[in-house]
Formats: structure tokens, C-alpha cells, sequence
């Protein structure tokens, strides 16, 4: 699904250059959960922002679906954004000005969803994760963990082939963190693929496969084992 | 979509309640502005328009020296143009004043004032449609009228006019004619009578009497130079060359000495606008006054759109978060740009509804000050008023969109985009900008003030206070004669005395403010002075209090007071350049008169104009004077006043003048009048200043709490280390008095250059000094102070917690 290979970005101040990412190579196949952990500044970060196409490479090759990314134009990287990755952010970047059903329903009117098939949509994946009795408040509204649960939600409205998740429960307590990670187990489970940034092992444990970075290259790869049957069926 | 925008915008609108009310306001207080200029162009530049002869028909200008042109025409001119030039169709004399004269018909009286004497074509240069009758046979003869529908009206009810008798001027008269008087034009007359030819061929000998109004219909409008230089060339035929013979020079001498008559012509089309001269017979269009409202409505509109911009962008980067989460879930630039534009429209569409809304409550006001009817309908009007929406969109609307479109995604979602310095120099730039424009009208309005103040507080040589003017209207007719007319003002002037209260009464054929009513020119040792008549009666200079110079005032003691004694004004003796002017002989229009006296100078036109040489006759001593005899002043005991007022109107309508009210008016009073146009001038200045200014200052406290807004961690970590709170505040405010010193530096020079063009209105003017500059960057300066200081000084208060934590 996803092919990396001797991917690089190079930050330019005037006076140094930072090597974020260097050569790079990466795959991730579909239904895979893969981590990625690594201290501060190892450009862990920058790959995820890259993979998302939020952020450009210096050099390389990023093929999404078989279809190349580096160097696509602006117009193209949103529509290519819009069809296939749903974003999980660590402070949920929900529109504090949009109630919690308007802020699910943005990529579906994005996407010309119709919307008598919006409404249907969005009753459906609140009830999955929850949140039906919410769909009229307010983010602010509502706790660290609903907020996230709203933000999972944006995030699949639209069946994304790749779900981007930047340190989802780094804002939340533990209680609601598991429950944030527990959703995300179900999801791989019934199929989606997952790309996570996380500084948590014990987040890291419930992925298949954990990529550790430091100074801008994969230290290693390590795959969990109770997962390992999914990977397996999933290369079929 | 729109649903989501919608629901966006509401939420910003609610939370935002002061700043959205201000920016609206701020937007319709600008856009009410260039509505009434809008209004008051359409309706200038309307008249005459409508005419389909508008460019082949011209008046004909006659420029009598460098700066000054007449509207009017001798009689021979017209029929001798017609022969010597075959491009003429045809010409038209008219009257250069409005009749205002009682219409009989059977027992009713209608007093109308905008009767026009012209010639039978009249109806085919200014062709109204007509009701009854028609254009053709409008006036075929000296015994016909045509009227107006409004007349029609009021004379005959809903009875149709056509052939009925009327009685004007002791004449009957057939109505020939109905027309609707429903397009504006130079002329526009209750109703028109074909008397012209009579007084046309009564004075076809006059080369040099210039005293109607000629317009000549061209074949092709293209011949327009032609046409004009075969006038000339008649004019030097007819004119110049039997004057130099007289004289006894050689042409060229002659105009050399004396100068000479250029005509011009000026189509129809811009004759309300543009004409050199004084204008027909309704006032000229202010040009001047239309492009100073124009230009600084178009101004205030700027301003309030650029405040729009500012506050919008600066808002726009609250709003990052929201921008940024749309383009990751899917939103393509040109969407958020729609959605902002969208927003944009949105406000200017309320702000447009709020401005007819203030332009529709203060229109009364505004015509007032105008002096005019507008309304707020006809298709123009709301045609221009779209264009300025689709304006204000592309102004207002597309730039913050943009420059919010193109927010780094990244940088939002990481979350230190609220303290990015993007965009900040155009916001400065615009700020300063906003300086400027204040400083313009702090600065412009203050000159304005003084000049108006100068021209209030000026000496104008007379003393109107309780004086009483009379508006009387004399008598006329073939069989009335100078000495009836001298009769018969006597009389209603000892009827006058004999009234309780009464102290002194005497005729004058001049109105203070208004300016002579005729100039004769005379020579003295080859120089030529222009000199403007005020014929008087005994006693009207002493009871106005213009104070004699040298000599003494005319009177009643000395017989020759009354055949050749002649006063003349300090101008008049600077030019004649006598030492001693008493008992000089003058050759004064084929009659000897001889120099009496010498008056102080005295304003008779507006105390802003030049005082020109002034020639004080007698009555008696130029018996056609006694044909300006229009003005009866009045001293009377000031403590029994209304009564004194009521026994002279009883006097009057029963005794002088049953048909025409009593009008009369304090000669003070009347006086003010001559210069409110430019008191109007300024009050339209200050008013403009207030709404600038405000607007202004509401722009830089949104911008100045917006910018201290992001700036407050960097507050927040000096506080903490131990910086005082003056310290911040100058630290706060350096930035701003920075801008305010630039932009007042920009204003500098447009507003020199401009308010010196406006005061060359003026003869009587003061000198921009530094004075209005001072005075304009001390408010500025300090107004910037108090509203950067209010806010920075909230800014430096707040819990230094809460934002050291945030993040």
C-alpha cells in the first residue's frame, strides 16, 4: 500500500541543515498496524506529516497505492489527502466552532457526499463509537476522550484507505487512553490500516510491528508477536 | 456546504459581537457615504442629458477678459451668425433670468416664478414632451404661452388648457401648450412666453449690449470652431473696428488698449457642469463641491474596507486551527477562499442594507444642505449600487481569503502559527495608511474651520444688525417713466416713516453678499476701471455704518448731489492712483460726474471674494437707476420690532403690492447667506473627519488588540522576569506611535497641496501655517496614545499564569 524508498527530507535555516529524514526506506501493506516510536526530533513526526502528504519530501520516493507522491501537484496531494488517509491528531484539531456533527460530516461535504447519505453516515459511525447523545454539543464540551472519539470518528467517515494517527493518546489519562487504543485494535482488526506515532510502549504493544527511529533513520524494525497472524494473512 | 459555512460564521458573529457591529458599522458609514455622493452625481450629471440636441445645440460664451466669461449674447449677434455662417440651423435668445409674475385667469390669481422669456423655437432645443398641443406649434406667435403640467394645474384644475385665455404682464395670452416638466435641464420653467423677438429688435443696433442668452442649434456638432470663429470675426467686424474708428485708432490699438470679446461656444451637455461662465438661468452645478464629496466619500469607503481587511486578516489567524483541520479533512484552497469570500459577501450585503437604511433616514438633511430633491429609486442608482457590492467583495473579500487559503497546515496544527509575523508589514502598511488618511482630515478640516472662521470674523465694512431689507418690485412698463418710478417710491417711503417705530428708510438698488447688480466702466488718464454700480438713496451708507473716508456722504443739502456727485471705494482709489481724488472729474458713461467722496471698503459680495471698485450714484443723479430701485432698508426701534414688522406688512399688501407677498429679510441675516455654501463646505469637512476618525480609531483598537493578543506570552515571560509595568507599556506602544509619525508624514503633503487648491477659492484667504499641522499631530498623536495605552495597560494586568502555561 505504502512504498518508501530512500526517502529524505533536509530543513534549511540560513545557517544549518538538518538532515530530518535520511534515506529512508519503508513499506507498509494493507491491514498492517504499524508504530512508529523514537525519542523527540528523530523525525518521526516528519515522516508521519510526509506519509500524510501535510509535508513534502527533500528527495526519494513516496508511491501511495502505486501512484507516485513526490513531486504531485498541491491539487492532486488534496485530492489524493481527501479520498484515501483519515488524520488522528494528539489534540484532536476538532473545530471548536462547529458542533460535534458538523465537524464529523466536513470531509464527507468535501468529498460531495450528498447529503441525505451524510446524515446516514455520521448516525452510523456515532453510534459505533458511542457518541449519538453528543452529535449536537460543542467540542469544548465534552472530555479529552469523547473529543478523541469525535476525532476517530472525522476520521473514518469517509472509509480512508490509511488511518494517521500522531500521538492519539498523548492528551488524554490512561483510562481514556486505553479506550482510545482499544478502538484502534478493533479497527485493525475488522481490516483498516493503521500508521501510529506514539512515545508509549505499552501503545507500541498493541500495533504489529513497531519501527523504532533516532536522527532521522530506522534504528529497527520489530514485529509483535501476537499479531503476527494478521500480518501474515494480510500479504495474501 | 453553505449550511457548515453558515454555522461557522454565526458562531464567529456571536462570539465576536463588538468587532462584527464596528466593521459593519464601519462598512456602511462608508458605504453610506459614496451613496450620497452616487446621488448627487447622478442627479448633476442628469441634466441636459436627456436632450437629443444636447450636443449640436451650443451656448454662446463670451469671454470679456482673461478670467471672466458671459453667459450673454447682444441682440444683432444671432441673426447676423445665422447669414455669415451656413453650418447654423438656427438660434434662440432667451432671458437670462426667471420672470416671477401673476398669472390671471378669470378671477384666479398664480403667482409663478420660473416664467422664461424666449423665442418661438424654444421647444425645439429643449423639446419636454407635451401633454396637450405640441412642440411645433408651442409659441407661433407673441400672444402665445406654453405651460407647464404643474401650472395646468394649479390654473385650471383638471380642465384641459389648451386655448384657454390667461393675462401675464397686462397681456392676454393663448395657451398653446402643456408639457411635463419631469427631466432636468439648465432651463426649467413653469411656463414659457415668446416675448424675446420684441425685445430683440428693440436693441438690434447694440452690438455692445450684452444682455440675453443666445443658443445656436449646429448642423453638425463637429463645426463647433468654425462657428466660433466666424463669431469672433463678426463680433471684430461689427463691433471693434466702428469702435476704433470712433476712437480714432487703428483696430489692433484698440484692442490692445480696450481688449476685445472672444466668444466660445459650450455644448449643452456640460454647459451645468463645466461652464466658464456664470451660468444660465439656474445656478451652475458645484463641480468643485461634487468632486471634493466624490473624492472624499471614495476615501472614506477605502478606509473602511482597508479596516475591514485589517481586522479580518488579523482575525483570520484565530481562526488558522479551523483552516488548517479543513484542508486535512479534504478542503482544496479554492474552497476556503469561497468560504471566506462568502463571508465577506455576506457582511457587505448587511452592511449595504444598513447604509440605505442611514442614507434613506438622513436624506432629508442631505437635500437640505444640497438644496435638492434626491431619491432613492431609478434603476442607475441600484445598478451602481451592485457595482459597489461586487467591489466591495473583490476588495475586501478576496485578499484576507487568500491570505488565509494559503496558512502552512503544518505550522497550524503544530500550533505556534498564532505568533507568526505573516503578513504582518501589509497590516502595518495598511495601518499606516488609515494614519494618513485621519491626519489628512484632522489637518484638512482645521484649515477649512480657520478660513470659514477668517471670512466670519472678518471687517466687511458695513453694519446689517436690525437693519431691515425689503424685497420691493418696483414698477415697469413702456408708459412708466423714470421720474414715476421716483414718485412713487417716495411715497411708499414716507407711508414707511409714518409707521410707530420707524427711524429711518431708504432704497438701495444692491443686496449685500450678492454683488453689484451692474458695472460700468470708465477711463481716467487711460486707466480703465471696472466699476460696480450701487445706486443709493440719501442716508443708506450712514444707516449701514460704511464709514467715509475722505470727503463726504451724499446729501440732501447740496443740489449737485443729485445731478453729478459720485462716491467712490478705497479699490476704486488705489486704481485711479490720485492723491487727492475730491473734486476730480470723471468721464463717466458720456456724463461728467464728479468725485465727492471716498467710502471705506466694504464687502458687497461674499467676504471671501475681492472687493472691486465701487461706483455710489444717487438715484436722480442716473435716472435709469431708478429701474434697479429693488431693495426698501429699514432701521427700526429694535425693542418694538414685531410690531413694527406686522404694521409695514400691513402697509405693504394693502397699499405697495396686493398680489406679492411681503418678503423681507435682516440685512445680517442675508449676509450670511452669500458664503454658506462654504460654511456648508465646512460642516460636510467636519462631519466627514468625525466618521474618519472613527473608523480609524476603531481600526487600530482592533488591530492593537489583536497584535498585543499575540504578543501576550512574550508579555507574559517579561513579566515574569521582572519587568515593570511602564516599561511594557512603552515597549507596547513604541510600534504604533511609530506608524502614527509616518503616516502623518505621508498625509503632509496631499493635504498642503490640496487645501491651498481649495482656498484659491478664496480672494480674502488665510496662509496654512503650522499651526493646523501641530494641532493635527497632537490629536493624532494622542489619540493613537489613549487607545494603544487602554489596551496595553488591560494587557500588562492579566494573570501571567495563564499563558505561561498554555501550549
Amino acid at each position: 500500500m505504502i512504498t518508501i524508498k530512500k526517502l529524505s527530507k533536509i530543513f534549511r535555516t540560513e545557517e544549518v541543515e538538518t538532515n530530518a529524514l535520511s534515506e529512508i526506506s519503508l513499506t507498509i501493506n494493507e491491514g498492517d498496524f504499524v508504530s512508529i516510536m523514537g525519542p523527540s526530533g528523530s523525525g518521526k513526526s516528519t515522516l508521519l506529516n510526509i506519509i500524510g502528504l501535510l509535508d513534502s519530501a527533500s528527495g526519494g520516493s513516496y508511491e501511495l497505492l502505486g501512484q507516485e507522491m513526490i513531486g504531485l501537484k498541491e491539487k492532486l496531494k488534496s485530492k489524493a489527502r481527501k479520498e484515501n488517509i483519515g488524520f488522528i491528531f494528539q489534540n484532536f484539531n476538532l473545530i471548536d466552532e462547529l458542533s460535534v456533527y458538523d465537524n464529523i460530516e466536513l470531509p464527507l461535504i468535501y468529498n460531495n457526499v450528498p447529503s441525505s447519505e451524510r446524515k446516514k453516515k455520521i448516525e452510523h459511525i456515532a453510534a459505533v463509537l458511542g457518541i449519538s447523545h453528543r452529535l449536537k454539543h460543542f467540542p469544548q464540551q465534552l472530555s479529552g476522550g469523547q473529543q478523541q472519539r469525535v476525532a476517530v470518528a472525522r476520521a473514518l467517515i469517509n472509509d480512508p484507505k490509511i488511518i494517521l494517527a500522531d500521538e492519539p493518546t498523548g492528551n488524554l489519562d490512561s483510562k481514556n487512553g486505553n479506550e482510545v487504543m482499544e478502538l484502534l485494535t478493533d479497527l485493525h482488526a475488522a481490516g483498516s490500516t493503521i500508521l501510529m506515532v506514539t512515545h508509549s510502549d505499552y501503545d507500541a504493544s498493541f500495533s504489529q510491528k513497531i519501527i523504532l527511529m533516532k536522527d532521522g533513520v530506522i534504528l529497527s524494525e520489530k514485529l509483535n508477536q501476537r499479531n503476527v497472524d494478521v500480518l501474515v494473512t494480510s500479504k495474501n | 456546504m453553505l449550511k457548515n459555512w453558515i454555522n461557522v460564521f454565526t458562531y464567529h458573529i456571536k462570539n465576536n459581537k463588538l468587532f462584527t457591529v464596528l466593521n459593519v458599522l464601519g462598512l456602511s458609514i462608508g458605504i453610506a457615504g459614496l451613496i450620497f455622493a452616487i446621488l448627487y452625481w447622478n442627479d448633476e450629471q442628469s441634466y441636459d442629458q436627456w436632450n437629443p440636441n444636447k450636443d449640436n445645440v451650443f451656448l454662446v460664451a463670451n469671454q470679456m477678459d482673461p478670467t471672466t466669461y458671459w453667459a450673454s449674447s447682444s441682440a444683432p449677434i444671432g441673426s447676423a451668425i445665422k447669414n455669415t455662417s451656413p453650418e447654423v440651423e438656427s438660434f434662440c435668445y432667451l432671458n437670462g433670468n426667471y420672470d416671477n409674475e401673476i398669472i390671471h385667469y378669470n378671477n384666479k390669481k398664480v403667482q409663478s416664478d420660473k416664467i422664461v422669456v424666449a423665442q418661438k423655437n424654444f421647444f425645439e432645443y429643449f423639446p419636454y414632451s407635451f401633454i396637450e398641443g405640441n412642440i411645433k406649434n408651442a409659441l407661433p406667435d407673441v400672444n402665445s404661452i406654453s405651460i407647464s403640467q404643474d401650472l395646468s394645474q394649479q390654473l385650471f384644475g383638471s380642465e384641459s388648457a389648451f386655448g384657454k385665455k390667461v393675462i401675464l404682464q397686462n397681456q392676454v395670452l393663448i395657451v398653446r401648450g402643456v408639457y411635463k416638466l419631469d427631466k432636468k435641464s439648465v432651463f426649467n420653467p413653469s411656463c414659457v412666453v415668446n416675448f424675446m423677438d420684441t425685445r430683440v429688435k428693440n436693441s438690434i443696433q447694440q452690438w455692445g449690449n450684452f444682455q440675453f442668452i443666445l443658443l445656436l442649434k449646429l448642423k453638425k456638432s463637429t463645426d463647433s470652431e468654425i462657428v466660433t470663429k466666424n463669431l469672433a470675426k463678426v463680433y471684430y467686424e461689427n463691433m471693434m473696428m466702428p469702435r476704433a474708428k470712433a476712437q480714432g485708432m487703428s483696430p489692433q490699438e484698440f484692442i490692445k488698449k480696450f481688449g476685445e470679446v472672444k466668444p466660445h461656444l459650450e455644448p449643452l451637455s456640460i454647459v451645468r457642469l463645466h461652464t466658464k461662465t456664470g451660468g444660465l438661468i439656474e445656478s451652475n452645478g458645484n463641480y468643485q463641491l461634487l468632486l471634493i464629496f466624490a473624492g472624499l466619500s471614495i476615501l472614506v469607503l477605502i478606509l473602511s474596507i482597508v479596516n475591514y481587511v485589517n481586522s479580518a486578516t488579523a482575525n483570520a489567524v484565530k481562526r488558522a486551527k479551523e483552516v488548517g483541520v479543513r484542508q486535512i479533512v479534504g478542503a482544496s484552497k479554492i474552497e476556503i477562499i469561497q468560504q471566506f469570500i462568502f463571508e465577506t459577501a455576506v457582511i457587505s450585503l448587511f452592511s449595504i442594507l444598513i447604509s440605505l437604511v442611514i442614507v434613506e433616514l438622513s436624506l432629508p438633511y442631505y437635500n437640505v444642505f444640497l438644496e435638492k430633491t434626491l431619491v432613492l429609486q431609478s434603476s442607475q442608482f441600484y445598478l451602481q449600487l451592485f457595482v459597489i457590492f461586487i467591489i466591495m467583495i473583490i476588495a475586501a473579500g478576496i485578499f484576507p481569503a487568500v491570505y488565509v487559503s494559503n496558512f502552512d497546515v503544518l505550522k497550524v496544527l503544530r500550533g505556534n502559527f498564532a505568533r507568526s509575523k505573516n503578513g504582518i508589514w501589509l497590516r502595518n502598511g495598511m495601518l499606516i495608511f488609515q494614519f494618513a488618511v485621519a491626519a489628512f482630515f484632522i489637518i484638512g478640516s482645521y484649515i477649512v474651520y480657520q478660513q470659514i472662521n477668517y471670512m466670519n470674523s472678518k471687517d466687511v465694512g458695513f453694519n446689517g444688525n436690525q437693519i431691515l431689507n425689503i424685497s420691493y418690485r418696483n414698477i415697469y412698463g413702456e408708459k412708466i417713466s423714470n421720474e414715476d418710478r421716483m414718485r412713487k417710491y417716495n411715497g411708499i417711503k414716507n407711508e414707511l416713516l409714518r409707521i410707530k417705530g420707524v427711524k429711518q428708510v431708504s432704497g438701495g438698488g444692491f443686496v449685500l453678499g450678492n454683488g453689484a447688480k451692474s458695472v460700468i466702466s470708465y477711463h481716467h488718464k487711460d486707466i480703465n476701471i471696472d466699476g460696480n454700480n450701487i445706486p443709493v438713496d440719501f442716508g443708506l451708507l450712514e444707516m449701514m455704518k460704511i464709514k467715509i473716508v475722505k470727503g463726504r456722504y451724499l446729501s440732501p443739502d447740496y443740489s449737485q448731489d443729485t445731478i453729478s456727485s459720485m462716491l467712490i471705494n478705497e479699490t476704486a482709489l488705489k486704481l485711479l492712483n490720485e492723491k487727492d481724488p475730491i473734486g476730480k472729474k470723471i468721464n463717466w458713461d458720456g456724463k461728467e460726474a464728479i468725485i465727492v467722496g471716498v467710502v471705506k471698503d466694504f464687502n458687497i459680495g461674499n467676504p471671501g471674494e475681492a472687493i472691486p471698485p465701487v461706483t455710489i450714484f444717487h438715484f436722480k443723479s442716473v435716472p435709469w437707476f431708478t429701474s434697479l430701485l429693488n431693495n426698501i432698508y429699514v432701521t427700526a426701534d429694535p425693542k418694538t420690532m414685531p410690531q413694527t414688522i406686522a404694521d409695514i406688512e400691513n402697509l405693504w399688501t394693502k397699499k405697495v403690492d396686493s398680489d406679492y407677498p411681503f418678503l423681507y429679510d435682516f440685512v445680517d441675516k442675508e449676509y450670511k447667506k452669500s458664503y454658506s455654501s462654504y460654511v456648508k463646505q465646512k460642516n460636510l469637512f467636519s462631519l466627514l473627519n468625525i466618521i474618519v476618525i472613527t473608523i480609524a480609531l476603531f481600526g487600530l483598537f482592533a488591530l492593537a488588540s489583536y497584535s498585543i493578543e499575540r504578543r501576550m506570552k512574550e508579555i507574559a515571560i517579561r513579566k515574569t522576569l521582572g519587568a515593570e509595568t511602564n516599561v511594557l507599556l512603552i515597549e507596547l506602544c513604541k510600534q504604533y506611535i511609530f506608524f502614527c509619525i509616518i503616516g502623518f508624514l505621508i498625509a503632509l503633503f496631499p493635504v498642503y497641496y490640496l487645501l491651498n487648491k481649495w482656498l484659491e477659492n478664496f480672494a480674502y484667504r488665510i496662509t496654512i501655517s503650522m499651526f493646523p499641522f501641530l494641532i493635527g499631530f497632537t490629536a493624532l498623536l494622542s489619540l493613537t496614545l489613549l487607545v494603544v495605552l487602554s489596551r496595553a495597560y488591560q494587557a500588562t494586568k492579566v494573570d501571567v499564569l495563564k499563558y505561561l502555561k498554555y501550549e
